[in-house]
């Protein structure tokens, strides 16, 4: 006989210690020694849990926030754009994680580093063989164009 | 990882003895807010439906003191509250850029 697992209705009220850890490893990077981010947690005037992801100092503005309404997770940005919402938490967090990532400062030179790469590859795939056939067939043209010179 | 002792504010590192200005103005900036929308009689949910949010939870985001009304929303955001948005703008921007603040309008306020 199997059970079935039902999910637990949660009310307003604060984060469980679970949910914090869930939140909290995935940003394990942006929160990262050196990197000088905090985060905190809140509550909205229903007694929703808020946990907000601050950026460096000296401003230390709100660069994420999740929050739970109902059974319902909330991934928003410093700026209230709705990024992500889902029941799961783990798939809220893993968006967090990538969202993230994506305000890292190392984001764009990793992706010039990575257009850099592809770049290269489609040169010594295509160009480069293109290019030693072509030399190949003036090897063997330019005896002949030399006689009738 | 460290814990408060309650969630209210907790921090995922102990708190400073004093926060730094940006933080602390925010704040504040927050509290008006707060206290404006109380004056609106208007909830944090009523003013989110009313600016068109499909959540609440910006709302509670910026009266925490964690983010800033964007310049986009101040004139929405400002109406909603029966304000004059110069007035509201100008106003924010006390919190937002002080010394902007005291560049364009001096120690008036």
């Amino acid at each position: 006989m199997s059970v079935v697992a039902f999910e637990r209705k949660r009310t307003a009220g604060f984060w469980d210690e679970a949910e914090l850890d869930t939140i909290v490893a995935a940003l394990s990077v942006a929160l990262a020694p050196g990197r000088g981010r905090e985060w905190e947690t809140g509550m909205t005037e229903n007694g929703d849990p808020q946990f907000y992801l601050l950026g460096p100092l000296p401003d230390q503005a709100c660069e994420l926030s999740v929050s739970r309404l109902g059974g319902r997770y909330i991934l928003e940005d410093g700026s209230g754009r709705l990024l992500f919402e889902h029941r799961s938490l783990a798939l809220v967090a893993l968006h967090a994680k990538a969202a993230a990532a994506r305000s890292a400062p190392w984001w764009l030179a990793a992706h010039v580093v990575l257009l850099w790469c592809t770049v290269r590859q489609i040169i010594h795939d295509k160009v480069e063989p293109w290019l030693a056939e072509s030399e190949e067939l003036l090897v063997e043209l330019a005896p002949q164009l030399v006689m009738f010179a | 990882m460290k814990r408060g002792k309650h969630q209210e504010i907790s921090a995922g590192k102990p708190r400073r003895e004093a926060e730094p200005d940006a933080r602390r103005l925010r704040k504040q900036a927050g509290d008006w807010l707060k206290q404006r929308r109380a004056d609106a009689g208007l909830s944090q949910i009523d003013l989110a439906t009313r600016l068109g949010l499909k959540y609440y939870t910006f709302i509670s985001q910026v009266e925490n003191g964690f983010s800033r009304v964007p310049t986009e929303a101040m004139a929405a955001w400002a109406t909603e509250l029966g304000l004059e948005p110069a007035v509201f703008a100008k106003h924010l921007l006390l919190y937002y850029e002080p010394e902007l603040h005291r560049l364009l309008f001096g120690n008036k306020e």
